[in-house]
């Protein structure tokens, strides 16, 4: 497995926190369920085992895991909860400032804005899943 | 614990120096990449390392000993290059029966296994192996010997990139079950950045960096916009190295950056990413990509 197809310029622990979190928001990892030891993912995805660890200490850090004193790390009940309000706050609210600057920038006004959002809306609705 | 240990070091080749102020330590069975242009005294700095050479000036410690002429260091070290010498008259199978007696912790059937993977006969004499074979044998005896420090010096010459992959990938997994120090030097960043914990840069004789990995991914910043616009949000930034991309410029500066700073910069229309390890290198060692042009450059003034 590669990290590097999807976001290569950023440092492979914050890849891999990432990689984390995503599994945690879709479900991959539920909660109380135990999470990959560094020695696991630096198997996984060939990476210094340090590394790993690094990432690991950001979910830490955040709440998201907690230790079982022998047992490892495992998902926080609430992880999933937070880990959607922080995307959104984050990850999605930079997004639509992205947006909002490239539709200034096109001098597309807030009415040809809604249309666009409401059309692609349609089409993803429209299409088999 | 520290295995190594520098201090003040020198080195010249009769009067000329190739290494300067070396002054760093490694902790144990940690992965350092080495990394430097051609010349910048890799190869040196390794070889004091493992006892080959003597230091001209300044302090070397490798397990608390003056690596040159230790015998506790040479039992406990193996250093692997393009240049490994075995007997002559003895063919590869012998070779991998007889370093059992050289290296207390060698293991002779993970060796087996990699040769048998790697499609490397055994009843043939090293001399007659392709230069990418002689790469891999060489890479086979290193990870089998499993020595508390294990240099590599640019392994993977000659090798293709499958193999160069494959042999990452045993050194990482022999390394996560038997954990030693390792040196791991090589020209292709890109190869070596997830498996190292730590880079070595060295640049002009010196140590120009010596930290994680992630620490001096972090420490640049790269940002692409008009000329104008980057000379307003950068006032009193410090820049590293500007380069022409079409009509776009891009700035590679040191990372002090606010979140504040940041968002301004976005405002501006002007891209900000995290360098990537190898262009975060480049900039450390004055190779600012499109700096070649300058050569062709002849209007230049």
């Amino acid at each position: 497995m590669s990290l590097h197809d999807v976001d290569g310029d950023k440092p492979i622990y914050i890849q891999i926190a990432d990689w984390l979190e995503n599994a945690i928001i879709d479900g991959t990892l539920n909660a109380d369920e135990k999470v990959y030891s560094q020695y696991q993912l630096a198997e996984l995805f060939t990476i210094n085992p340090a590394t790993a660890g690094k990432g690991l200490t950001i979910l830490l850090e955040e709440e998201l895991v907690y230790k079982k004193r022998g047992l490892g790390m495992f998902v926080s009940p609430d992880a999933q909860k937070r880990l959607r309000t922080k995307r959104k706050e984050q990850t999605l609210r930079k997004l639509v400032q992205d947006l909002l600057l490239e539709a200034d920038l096109l001098g597309i006004n807030k009415n040809e804005l809604d249309k666009m959002i409401e059309k692609e809306r349609e089409y993803r609705e429209g299409e088999p899943t | 614990m520290t295995v190594i240990s520098l201090n003040q070091v020198q080195k010249k080749y009769s009067r000329i120096p190739v290494l300067t102020n070396v002054t760093f330590s490694i902790k144990e069975n940690v992965i350092t990449g080495v990394a430097g242009r051609n010349g910048a005294g890799k190869t040196t700095l390794l070889k004091i390392i493992a006892g080959f050479m003597k230091a001209t000036e300044g302090d070397v410690q490798v397990f608390d000993e003056n690596p040159f002429g230790s015998l506790l260091v040479s039992a406990n070290s193996i250093y692997i290059d393009d240049a490994m010498s075995y007997p002559n008259p003895m063919k590869l199978q012998e070779l991998l029966h007889e370093f059992k007696r050289f290296y207390a912790n060698w293991n002779e059937e993970l060796a087996m296994r990699l040769m048998e993977y790697f499609a490397i006969p055994f009843d043939i004499r090293y001399q007659f192996l392709s230069k990418g074979k002689r790469s891999t044998f060489n890479a086979i005896v290193g990870i089998a010997a499993r020595c508390s420090l294990t240099i590599f010096d640019e392994p993977t010459t000659g090798m293709d990139t499958a193999a160069r992959n494959d042999f990452y990938r045993a050194l990482l997994k022999d390394y996560i079950v038997n954990p030693r120090t390792i040196l791991l030097s090589s020209h292709y960043i890109d190869e070596i950045q997830d498996i190292i914990e730590d880079l070595l840069v060295i640049h002009r004789k010196q140590v120009r960096y010596h930290g994680t990995v992630s620490d001096l991914q972090e420490a640049h910043l790269s940002l692409r916009g008009t000329k104008e616009h980057l000379t307003e949000g950068t006032l009193g930034k410090t820049i590293v190295s500007k380069t022409r991309r079409g009509l776009q410029e891009e700035w590679i500066l040191e990372n002090d950056f606010s979140d504040a700073e940041r968002t301004k910069l976005s405002r501006l229309g002007i891209a900000n990413t995290t360098l990537s390890l190898n262009d975060a290198y480049l900039a450390l060692t004055e190779q600012p990509r499109g700096g070649i042009d300058d050569v062709f450059d002849t209007q230049k003034d």
